[in-house]
């Protein structure tokens, strides 16, 4: 458990995570109130990554769902493992005609059954997927739903449940409660509008772009063979590509691979023949690589 | 404190945020959690509790300094620094002077400004009651200065110099009178702003709203004002999530539709071949959509809302390309969706104004579909639902029904979005009723309820 704000910073930090004093506050808000994280923002801010090191940091096991288009709850919650039931049935054979030896009609012989089928439908047969896991851990965990807006608008009425009660209905088991509340956070991109139901029951957390000081710290902390004057102009230029008008916008895990890739190559400084180079890195669409060069070469 | 936050969420309320009672509790928790003391932890555990969308920090970071900010930087005393003799001749030459600037000057020179009565009356005075934005509230802020005498204050201050002189009082005590009444200049007059801003934001919370979007989304869309514009837009999203659920429910009842026996039998291979686990075609409803907007004046509303709507809808449609057409046909660029998503419909109007210039009696459906046709009819295909949002008006100019008969048999579908009422089609240069039986549906999208039921139907393969 987190002491205080400068608490949660300092510990996100030996994970080596920067965290704002904003990230922070609202760490700490969802531990002492007990409520999920909504974390939203552009991709590649480090929002997963704030998942990773919170677990870390609390010293908690990540259980992480990843959302898609199609999850469903079968998916994220919970299966019959049928493969191993009928396995059983197979092997417990002869057990059950002993059990059933003594009957006579046909009825008695399925109420007799039936008075056995909880063997069949117990926990032992049951395949939890992460929600459950999270739910059933014995020990507390961070639940990571990453990508929320991929999932369906269903699946997202679904979650509901689980994120203001924490608990799931299995219809053949009845209602499991979770033995420790996780914390949770979601992560969106933001490519559609989530739910009014949904966002109440969250703290919301905006993650944007790193301030030039927040980067180049980010940079020197995951890339400490970049020399600082370097590491300086890298992050000079990724702020001046995040001002123009691209496609896709540099991340923060762009930088940290074109950093690692300036090491690689050995480069003593970003000249315009190692920019040209290495742009791929940053941009992916090829008409903002054009863009980015047009501007670059002007200067 | 509660009250304040209270009062804070009223005002976030008032302008347009969302704020439940869920969440105004939840508020009141975090503050509990982390108390006051640090101003940004403060405002932070506000913001993750109140506000749960990007853009609506815009509202809440100018309301929050109104509510929680101090009132201003404080005054200082030119009093402390003078002896008594120059004290004296300071009330002397004040006295000398007219009523209400005597006031001004006594508050810029003895550190003790006016009351918060005071600062409250004279903000009614100056017409913050009447202002209904922030906006607004510069020109109160301006008014209301003006009338405390800053407009006379440089004379002022020169007249009281030299009276002081006068009496004999020396230099250096003047030139410190004079940078003390000068950062008082300074905070006064940003403890009037933070005044009026807190007023209007007061005033504003406690007005009942008028009208409200459910009532106006029948209101139709040329007879809107401004301000109920604005309102509606901020209906779209509510009614986009609608549209979005009932789109998705159709999906997924479409789903259950026919066996997929292949499927089936590979998924039951590990149960040997026994099909315990059956498998459904998915079949992909997802509509493909082109989108020729008329962006001639009168239709520029209900463009909006349809590109607004058409946006909000992105994930429920395979692919999407619209273009606008006003004399001649432009695709319609992604900066105009982004300004429209940021509030911004006039930069997104001005946008695609510069694509097509305004021309009196510009239209010209005729010449547009030709050009679409030219350039762009690798966008229509078997699956494509082509839909036009027009009034059909050609100013007189070939209407080319024969392009709209190709147009439609190469498409899946052809749907017409006309936002004139029905019984003006056909009248004056309308061809409307020329194209009318050529298109697999015609919708009237007078108002935001005929367009949402529209677009719905669209959705549902209409």
């Amino acid at each position: 458990m987190f002491k205080n704000i400068a608490d949660v910073r300092k510990r996100l930090g030996s994970q080596q995570y920067i965290a704002s004093e904003e990230i922070g506050t609202v760490v700490y808000l969802a531990q002492s109130l007990c409520k999920p994280i909504l974390a939203e923002g552009p991709a590649g801010v480090g929002k997963t990554e704030l998942a990773k090191a919170w677990a870390a940091a609390a010293r908690r096991p990540l259980v992480r769902l990843q959302c898609y288009e199609g999850l469903d709850e079968s998916k994220a919650l919970y299966e019959w493992e049928y493969a191993k039931q009928m396995l059983y049935t197979q092997l417990l054979r002869d057990t059950l005609q002993n059990v059933l030896s003594d009957v006579q009609t046909l009825g008695e012989a399925a109420n007799r059954l039936a008075q056995e089928e909880d063997v069949f439908f117990s926990e032992n047969f049951l395949l939890p997927r992460p929600l459950l896991t999270a739910l059933m851990s014995d020990e507390p965990v961070v639940l990571l739903i990453d990508e929320i807006d991929r999932a369906d608008v269903e699946f997202e009425a679904f979650l509901l449940e689980v994120l203001s009660d924490f608990q799931v209905s299995v219809p053949e088991l009845g209602t499991i409660h979770a033995k420790h509340q996780p914390m949770v956070l979601l992560t969106s991109n933001n490519t559609r509008e989530l739910s009014e139901a949904l966002k109440r029951r969250c703290l919301y957390l905006y993650v944007d772009y790193p301030t030039h000081k927040a980067e180049l710290e980010i940079v020197r902390l995951k890339v400490p063979d970049l020399r600082p004057e370097l590491a300086q102009q890298a992050v000079a230029v990724v702020h001046q590509l995040r001002n123009m008008d691209l496609r896709k916008l540099p991340s923060i895990s762009e930088t940290l691979d074109w950093a690692r890739a300036l090491v690689t190559l050995n480069a003593d400084s970003i000249d315009q023949k190692t920019l040209t180079n290495t742009l791929t890195v940053l941009l992916k669409y090829e008409a903002d690589v054009a863009k980015a060069r047009r501007m670059m070469g002007r200067e | 404190m509660d009250n304040r936050v209270v009062e804070f969420v009223r005002g976030l309320r008032a302008s347009g945020v969302r704020v439940s009672l869920a969440e105004s509790v939840d508020a009141m928790n975090a503050i509990e959690a982390l108390g006051i003391v640090n101003k940004d932890v403060f405002r932070e555990s506000l913001r993750a509790t109140l506000v749960k969308e990007s853009d609506d920090f815009a509202a809440f970071n100018e309301l929050f300094p109104l509510y929680f900010g101090s009132d201003g930087p404080p005054l200082q005393s030119a009093m402390e620094d003078l002896s008594a003799d120059e004290q004296d001749m300071l009330k002397m030459a004040l006295s000398a002077m007219s009523g209400r600037l005597q006031q001004l000057m006594a508050w810029l020179t003895s550190g003790e400004g006016p009351t918060k009565e005071e600062l409250e009356e004279l903000a009614r005075r100056s017409g913050a009651d009447w202002a209904n934005s922030q906006q607004e509230g510069h020109w109160v802020t301006r008014r209301m200065l003006r009338q405390m005498g800053y407009a006379h204050l440089e004379e002022q201050i020169r007249q009281l110099v030299e009276m002081l002189q006068q009496m004999g009082m020396s230099r250096e005590a003047i030139e410190k009178l004079l940078g003390v009444v000068e950062a008082n200049k300074e905070a006064l007059a940003e403890q009037t702003a933070r005044q009026v801003g807190l007023q209007i934001a007061q005033q504003r919370a406690n007005r009942p709203e008028d009208l409200h979007g459910p009532d106006l989304m029948y209101k139709s869309f040329d007879a809107l004002t401004a301000n109920e514009t604005a309102i509606l837009r901020q209906e779209v999203q509510r009614l986009a999530t609608q549209l979005r659920s009932r789109a998705a429910l159709r999906r997924k009842r479409g789903r259950q539709g026919k066996f997929d026996s292949k499927a089936t039998i590979r998924a039951n291979q590990r149960y040997g071949g026994v099909p315990l686990e059956l498998k459904y075609k998915t079949r992909k409803l997802k509509p493909s959509l082109v989108l020729l907007c008329d962006v001639s004046r009168s239709t520029e509303n209900v463009v909006e809302f349809m590109l607004r709507l058409s946006y909000q809808l992105h994930d429920q449609v395979s692919k999407m390309r619209s273009f606008a057409f006003y004399n001649r046909l432009e695709p319609i660029p992604d900066e105009v969706m982004t300004k429209l998503r940021h509030d911004q419909p006039e930069a997104a109007f001005e946008v695609i104004r510069q694509l097509l210039p305004y021309i009196p009696y510009g239209t010209d459906l005729g010449g547009s579909l030709a050009e679409f046709t030219e350039n762009h009819l690798g966008v229509v295909n078997g699956r494509t639902t082509l839909i036009i949002l027009g009034d059909g008006r050609n100013n007189f100019s070939s209407p080319r029904i024969d392009l709209i008969k190709s147009l439609q048999r190469k498409a899946k579908k052809l749907i017409w979005f006309n936002p004139e009422p029905r019984g003006a089609w056909g009248t004056d240069d309308s061809d409307m009723l020329e194209y009318e039986p050529l298109c697999d549906a015609v919708y009237e999208v007078r108002n935001l309820a005929q367009l949402a039921t529209a677009v719905d139907k669209l959705m549902a393969g209409g």
